[in-house]
């Protein structure tokens, strides 16, 4: 996978690359809105990420310019501006996504992948497994070890979106967003409190132990060989 | 001015009208004189009657008189010559009628008077003329000073009217520029600077009271505002502060990798803290500007507070509270905005909410508007925090004020209330007997 970022500010350029070849992607870095239009022109990526305050070219413009040459390449805006114009327009001229600035890295990641598993739809899966948790999503019933699970409606789908992103560290906004479609920082540490009360049912009884704590970061379920 | 103007027109035309009839009825007495006069002495003794005539002239030199017997003048005056003039002149010869004063003008006088043909006696038959002018030149004279003098009384009177006026002005203004100099005195520094009422006449009361008031609320608003920079840089410069010296301290030994890890995880949540300071103090400044727009949908309040239930079913339930809803109402509001004022609202109710306790939403909406309480049950809060509980940055426990547990920054409220307002509705709140409640009402069509 193969992401383009167009980033003008050094440290944040190079922190992002970093992050996201850490990841497993291959980054391509430049600092400025003409070296990334021809760029996302002459070659291939999977992503551009596109600062929109940028010298030269802002991000807009490059945006309509890879449109108007037909590219479908998916974009992620990162914008400093919290305005509601600027996410309408970003989005009306083909934006696949965008983030406001500051955000977390664990939030870009998610978003990223997000947006990279997007187009490759597959076949809907009737159950997820993960060791010998399995998740039942015709019954909507949870089972580890052949016991069942009990679960509230929310707290299945926390475990869903966890199991469909495994491995994939899910900051709690996002999860927030996902699963309670709070889509605002929300005041508390209510995630917290509800992936606690998770754990104590999918794992308590259970080893290996499945969902993990990152710190600073989120959650992550995976079955880790420790 | 233009009534001075009028004024002095209107008192010449009359004055002239009088002397007009004051000449009129000298001259048409002289007539009547004259016609008695040739009555009684018949027109056959034309000495007797020239003799008569003078006498009854005597001590009235401005008069001019001429008398003739058909073309033969039988008397005259001096400088008679004019009228004899005129009357030779066939086109005046048929005057009869003497209502209207004649206008002549000789060697430099000025006279007005008639000229009449008496109707013919029926003994003789001899036609008389008579004509009589009086010499108008001194009440010319006495007109053309008389206009003199008006137009200087006026010009004095005009500019007499115009200095008291303007000191008439000045003084009625007075108070006004001393109001003015108050204004010109208030600055950020004397901004507790006030108009006193005593030293103001009655007139300019209620003016210096909604100028006082604009003080006040100006005032409130500055020194929120001040306060607020000084909130900001205090609630930033705490995190930062941590942030350095724990930087320091770490660099200043080497470290084993986990104990730099553990550094850079206690880095990375005052960052994230401060990163929502940012965020939150954005929205707050955005709906300070007006910048805020509500996109309007239509808006289940009892969806929304259901869907709130079931995100924060997991805190409520580890704190053993339970949340209960009541009533419905529907409202054209921006869902996201009104979830997260509403958000904020509960998450405040489950912090300060006793164990085992409920809370209680309510939902109501009457004449056009929707009414949402929020009541818990906890400490009572005083009316001096009440009052400050929309503020920013405040927080009622101020032991807690940085707290892990989620006790927030203190905004919470103040974007709340700003998205309400947003939305042209009014938030407050009242507290006894270890209940709180929030009263929210929002137009249903704002």
């Amino acid at each position: 996978m193969k992401i383009l970022i167009v980033e003008d500010e050094p440290k944040t350029g190079e922190y992002l690359s970093q992050g996201l070849s850490e990841a497993g992607f291959a980054i391509e870095l430049v600092q400025n809105g003409d070296d990334g239009l021809h760029r996302a022109l002459q070659y291939e990526y999977d992503l551009v990420i596109l600062d929109v305050m940028l010298p030269g070219l802002n991000g807009w413009q490059v945006l309509q310019s890879i449109r108007k040459h037909g590219l479908q390449v998916p974009v992620l805006f990162l914008t400093a501006r919290d305005q509601v114009e600027d996410r309408v327009s970003g989005l009306e001229m083909g934006a696949d996504d965008y983030l406001v600035k500051p955000f977390s890295f664990a939030e870009l990641l998610a978003r990223v992948r997000t947006i990279l598993r997007r187009g490759r739809g597959g076949i809907e899966a009737k159950t997820l497994n993960v060791a010998d948790l399995e998740l039942d999503l015709l019954r909507r019933r949870a089972t580890r070890s052949g016991r069942r699970i009990d679960l509230t409606a929310k707290e299945f789908g926390l475990l869903e979106l966890l199991m469909r992103r495994q491995g994939e560290v899910l900051p709690r906004s996002l999860i927030a967003s996902q699963v309670w479609d709070m889509n605002f920082d929300s005041d508390t540490n209510v995630v917290e409190v509800a992936m606690r009360r998770l754990r104590s049912k999918v794992d308590d009884a259970f080893a290996p132990k499945l969902i993990h704590t990152v710190r600073g970061m989120g959650y992550v379920l995976e079955e880790k060989n420790t | 001015m233009v009534v001075l103007l009028a004024m002095g027109y209107l008192i010449v035309a009359s004055v002239d009208h009088h002397f007009d009839e004051q000449d009129r009825v000298a001259v048409q007495g002289k007539l009547e004189l004259i016609q008695n006069i040739l009555a009684m002495d018949g027109p056959s003794n034309q000495e007797s009657f020239a003799l008569k005539l003078k006498d009854s002239l005597v001590g009235h030199h401005e008069l001019v008189v001429m008398v003739a017997a058909g073309d033969t003048v039988i008397f005259r005056t001096e400088h008679a010559g004019f009228l004899a003039r005129y009357l030779q002149d066939p086109v005046n010869y048929s005057v009869r009628e003497y209502v209207n004063l004649h206008s002549w003008q000789d060697d430099g006088h000025k006279y007005r008077g008639i000229a009449v043909i008496l109707p013919e006696s029926p003994g003789t038959k001899t036609r008389f003329t008579v004509a009589i002018a009086i010499d108008a030149q001194q009440h010319i004279t006495f007109m053309d000073m008389f206009k003199l003098q008006l137009m200087l009384v006026g010009l004095v009177g005009l500019v007499l009217m115009g200095c008291l006026g303007w000191i008439v002005t000045r003084r009625g203004l007075m108070p006004v520029s001393n109001m003015a100099r108050v204004a010109e005195g208030i600055t950020a520094q004397r901004i507790d600077d006030r108009l006193r009422l005593d030293s103001l006449p009655k007139e300019l009361h209620s003016l210096a009271i909604s100028f006082n008031d604009m003080l006040d609320r100006l005032e409130g608003s500055f020194h929120r505002l001040s306060d607020y920079a000084s909130d900001i840089a205090h609630e930033l410069r705490t995190p930062v502060n941590t942030l350095m010296t724990q930087t320091q301290v770490s660099l200043s030994l080497s470290r084993t990798p986990d104990q730099y890890r553990e550094i850079l995880y206690s880095n990375l949540e005052e960052y994230e803290r401060l990163a929502r300071i940012i965020s939150d103090m954005l929205f707050l400044a955005k709906a300070d500007n007006g910048l805020m727009i509500p996109s309007r949908q239509q808006v289940k309040v009892h969806n929304e507070v259901g869907a709130l239930f079931e995100f924060y079913d997991a805190l409520a339930a580890e704190k053993n509270v339970r949340l209960q809803i009541s009533g419905a109402a529907e409202l054209q509001a921006d869902p996201l905005m009104i979830r997260r004022a509403l958000s904020n609202l509960l998450s405040n109710a489950i912090r300060h909410s006793q164990v085992g306790s409920a809370i209680e939403v309510n939902i109501a909406s009457e004449s056009g508007e929707v009414r949402i309480n929020i009541a818990n049950e906890g400490d009572t809060l005083t009316p001096s925090q009440l009052e400050r509980v929309f503020d920013r940055f405040y927080r009622a426990d101020a032991s807690r004020s940085r707290g892990d547990d989620g006790a927030g920054l203190g905004l919470g409220l103040a974007i709340t209330r700003s998205i309400i307002e947003a939305h042209h509705g009014r938030i407050s709140a009242a507290s006894a007997h270890g209940r709180t409640c929030f009263f929210v009402v929002i137009p249903i069509n704002a």
